[in-house]
């Protein structure tokens, strides 16, 4: 089957599934299982365009309609760079998916027929979107995405924080979209076509003759994806939304949607940009975005207690992570091909490994909020004895988001650094952002032992009746911690993917070779000129840590058989309770966190103010529901103060009564 | 330059076992010095053997359970070693094919990755504290050290440990490396726990802090871990910003180094002798102010001086 062919096939099956899963939404579970059968059979359909890419290269472009009045057209295209996408979104689709089953039986009122069908749906948009090279397409599925992501954001009907921060979601997206359609438009003018290769046509030309113009679209187009991706300050939408939505839906959007950013970034500066001076300046520009998303991300990120809270501005902190490398690779693209390739490689090397812990993360924060029912870390405890499985899991995710080598997150990490001080002599900015980052990796690190201090370590909380969750909830964070291991154990693997995504676009096809850059091995090796200049080999380096671990515990802490015996937590004498003697997440790195106070300004948006008599006219209660009220109340009480209770005085008034009834009759008659 | 598979084992197990047996001497002469200050006879020098010696053999009490719980003293201490083949001791490391500083700086994170974990699962609230502490004297010395090495990355264009004290030896002493050195060892004050600088442990506060429910073989491993780590520690010091004189002759540069970093080691020992111990933020607002002078070393750096 060919590429298109394929995609049609995967689309039409999430469409089905969407059908499907609505249809069956009365049963939970069963519209779930629906779900996981469809999405599977869409992601192995998606997994065999992206080994077809892979191994016999892209397929010619298929147009699939074609608009002339409009000059669009719906071009279906697979690239390396979009192969790697759509095997993202194939694999985190269907483990979130797999995920949702179980955790989504946890929503009492809330029907899963708002759920299923919008995830599938997203998946859909996010598959259009990375297979066209069409902008009106393009934007045609931008748009199913958006939508899709605003409803499963605003799934819980009765939470008014949930519905406000969907809102605030799509009225950022859509701005930052509207810029987007506004440089295009730009570009349509030019060239007539909306065809990602004239566009770029048309972008080369005006970067000739109306550099402003040209700087113009680029920055909008820059805002459009950032935006997407959560670079601050555009990206504050994100910690309010992600946490908004279900566990399994949250981790499809770090793991996929935000991702399209990096996606965006990549198709914008190193295909629609010709190599010109402009693309080493986007680079400091992209680099600086970067390098402050990721200081203010992560250092508000520590001082949070919502455990999706915290891991949301971590999204914000990641990301800044992959544009401080992609920004670095696109400064040096036309001076040092050798350090742009490795800026290049080191962010999107980062954007998939940020999919792999992210994503597990997220469910592993999905499963303790699922069996405890809190997302507090404050009010958590104690949840390794109950959880080991999850626990285990999310120790993995958490040490390599915090880049502890050997895992994967610290091989992209090593590598960004490596271009951060090998180009810091000719641009000592870099170098200077380099620390930056490697202290950010510090915090990253704080934020996420307290995370697992709180929640899976210590004294257990007062919570009751914790067991690990099903296995269809563990399974897919199994899968992503192992791969978590396996890409840190041998980076050079899907670097070779990922190089060959780059090399695929215009700009990136002068990169050199892998072997020339990194060396043949499993490990890496950066070399310059003859000599290794740089060194991470994580096969001899784990392996000397396991054998040395072995030793030590054999050799030395085993050695002369002391016995072992278990023995309550000493509380200096007194009897403390565990309630007494824990150590909350909010006292975690006080002092540190008071030196950082104030760096993520709040937005408080004020009420507009409305004229006061306006505000009078409008407020009923005060001129007529309260008046009117308070004169039937007051004549109830006048009629009330004639009820003495006494039966005398009733039979008083009924003879008073009689007498005036007769008198008045007599009267009349009379 | 030596190379070679037998060359490259003799050094693996030269580094470990240096690190391993020789820590606890340098440990030993310390606490002597210190007493010495104190006016009182001290310890002998074996005396850090001798509670090694005797707390692997008393009884393991466990407050926690867990398959990475009991081993987290042995991965911890195997994290010092793995750091000590990321060190050049006389020689260049013999792991630098598998390492450079980035991943030098990473390893030695792991050890107190463990130590803090292992506090927070002993489920003591002191240890919880100490781990907090201690991550954030993490937090404000491990930039000074990052600054300081990547300095003479700069200067030597490479990331590899061993070339850059070639290029030290082949250049000389030059200004940003000295800043840098300077800011290295003041970081090494606060790595190997020593006052002004022990807040994590403080032990008249919160009992040894992370430690607190450590006992017998399990507290013996993670003693000897912070040894070895303060003197692998010293060892870089010395050999990335004192390299000189550099004989070629291994087995000298070898000693040399190691009297080296006894003397750094002793001026070590003479802060913690008569210093008393700084709250946390004082700690903190002292490093972040070390780490914003080294950045002139940074400076000095680009400007190739």
């Amino acid at each position: 089957m060919s590429t298109a062919s394929l995609l049609g096939l995967s689309a039409a099956l999430l469409l089905a599934g969407a059908l499907v899963s609505l249809a069956l939404a009365r049963r939970a579970k069963t519209s779930g299982w629906a779900s996981v059968a469809f999405v599977g059979a869409a992601g192995v359909a998606l997994w065999a365009v992206v080994v077809r890419t892979f191994s016999a290269g892209p397929d010619p472009e298929v147009t699939l309609l074609s608009l002339p009045a409009i000059g669009a057209g719906f071009v279906v295209s697979v690239d390396c760079l979009s192969a790697i996408f759509l095997a993202i979104t194939g694999t985190i689709g269907f483990l979130t998916t797999l995920y949702s089953v179980e955790y989504m039986t946890s929503y009492r009122t809330d029907s899963v027929a708002k759920y299923y069908p919008m995830l599938q749906l997203l998946f859909a948009g996010i598959v259009g979107v990375v297979a066209t090279t069409d902008f009106v397409f393009f934007l045609v599925f931008w748009e199913i995405m958006t939508f899709a992501s605003f409803f499963l954001m605003t799934f819980e009907r009765e939470n008014r924080a949930s519905q406000k921060a969907g809102l605030k979601y799509f009225v950022v997206n859509q701005a930052a979209t509207f810029g987007m359609i506004a440089a295009a438009l730009v570009l349509w003018t030019r060239s007539g076509s909306f065809r990602f290769s004239a566009m770029r046509d048309a972008l080369g030309g005006l970067l000739a003759t109306q550099p402003a113009l040209a700087h113009l679209v680029l920055f909008l187009f820059f805002m459009g994806f950032a935006t997407k991706a959560g670079i601050l300050p555009m990206g504050d939408w994100l910690p309010d939304a992600y946490p908004a939505a279900p566990s399994g839906a949250t981790a499809a959007f770090s793991g996929t949607m935000t991702k399209l950013g990096i996606y965006g970034i990549l198709r914008v500066f190193l295909y629609f940009l010709p190599l010109s001076p402009a693309t080493r300046s986007w680079g400091v520009v992209i680099a600086l975005a970067g390098a402050a998303s990721l200081f203010v991300g992560t250092l508000t990120a520590l001082k949070q207690d919502d455990v999706k809270r915290l891991m949301s501005f971590h999204v914000i902190g990641q990301m800044g992570y992959m544009f401080l490398g992609i920004g670095f690779g696109l400064f040096f693209l036309a001076s040092d091909p050798a350090l742009a390739a490795l800026g290049l490689l080191a962010g999107t090397f980062h954007m998939l490994n940020n999919c792999l812990y992210k994503s597990c993360l997220f469910l592993g924060a999905g499963a303790v909020a699922f069996r405890t029912g809190t997302r507090s870390l404050s009010a958590l405890g104690g949840l390794r004895a109950f959880m080991p499985a999850t626990a285990m899991y999310a120790l993995i995710a958490a040490l390599a988001i915090a880049g502890v080598p050997p895992l994967n997150g610290f091989a992209s990490k090593w590598l960004m650094y490596a271009t951060a001080i090998l180009g810091g002599k000719a641009f000592p900015l870099f170098a200077v952002l380099g620390i930056v980052a490697m202290f950010i990796s510090l915090v990253t690190l704080a934020s996420f032992l307290k995370y697992l201090g709180s929640a899976f370590l210590g004294p257990p909380s007062p919570l009751t009746g914790v067991r690990e969750v099903p296995a269809s909830m563990l399974a897919p964070q199994a899968f992503l911690a192992l791969a978590c291991v396996a890409f840190g154990l041998v980076p050079a693997w899907p670097l070779g993917f990922v190089h060959r995504a780059l090399t695929g676009l215009a700009s990136g096809a002068s990169l050199p070779s892998l072997e020339s850059l990194l060396g043949g091995g499993a490990g890496l090796r950066v070399v310059s000129g003859v000599v290794g200049v740089a060194f991470w080999a994580p096969l001899p380096v784990a392996a000397a840590l396991v054998l040395l671990g072995l030793v030590s515990y054999f050799l030395i802490q085993r050695a002369a058989g002391a016995s072992v015996r278990d023995v309550p937590v000493w509380t200096c004498g007194e009897e403390a309770g565990p309630e007494l003697s824990r150590y909350p997440a909010s006292s975690f790195y006080l002092p540190f966190k008071r030196a950082f106070q104030g760096i993520y300004p709040s937005i408080h948006v004020r009420a507009p103010a409305f004229p006061a008599w306006l505000r009078r006219a409008f407020d009923l209660d005060a001129w007529f529901y309260l008046p009117v009220a308070r004169a039937v109340e007051g004549g109830a009480k006048t009629v009330s103060r004639t009820h003495v209770g006494i039966p005398q005085v009733y039979l008083l008034w009924i003879v008073v009564g009689a007498i005036a009834v007769i008198g008045i009759v007599v009267a009349f008659l009379s | 330059m030596r190379t070679g598979v037998l060359w490259t084992a003799g050094l693996t197990v030269l580094n470990v076992a240096l690190a391993l047996l020789l820590a606890p001497l340098y440990e030993g002469l310390m606490r002597k010095l210190k007493a010495a200050i104190h006016s009182r006879i001290g310890p002998p020098v074996t005396q850090p053997y001798l509670d090694l010696f005797k707390l692997l053999g008393k009884e393991d009490l466990r407050t926690a359970g867990g398959v990475l719980y009991g081993a987290a003293p042995a991965l911890t201490l195997g994290s010092v070693l793995l750091l000590a083949l990321l060190v050049p001791m006389g020689a260049r490391p013999p792991f630098a094919f598998a390492g450079d500083i980035v991943v030098l700086l990473y390893v030695a994170a792991i050890s107190a990755v463990l130590l803090m974990l292992t506090a927070f699962g002993s489920g003591s609230p002191y240890a919880s504290v100490g781990s907090s502490r201690e991550m954030m004297m993490m937090l404000s010395v491990e930039p000074v050290m990052v600054v300081a090495l990547v300095v003479g990355a700069l200067k030597a264009g490479t990331l590899a440990t061993g070339d850059i004290i070639v290029w030290q030896l082949e250049h000389g002493p030059t200004i940003s490396m000295a800043i840098a050195g300077i800011a290295f060892f003041l970081a090494l004050q606060a790595q190997a726990g020593k006052l002004p600088f022990d807040i994590p442990e403080a032990d008249q506060e919160i009992m040894g802090g992370p430690l607190i429910e450590q006992s017998g073989p399990r507290l013996a491993l993670f003693r000897w871990a912070m040894w070895s780590k303060q003197f692998v520690l010293a060892v870089l010091l010395v050999e990335v910003f004192l390299p000189w004189p550099g004989t070629g002759v291994f087995a000298l540069d070898l000693l040399l180094t190691l009297v080296k970093a006894f003397v750094v080691l002793v001026v070590v020992a003479l802060v913690d002798a008569v210093n008393p111990r700084l709250r946390i933020d004082q700690a903190m607002g002292y490093y972040l102010r070390v780490a914003f002078s080294s950045i002139a070393a940074l400076a000095f750096a680009v400007i190739g001086m």
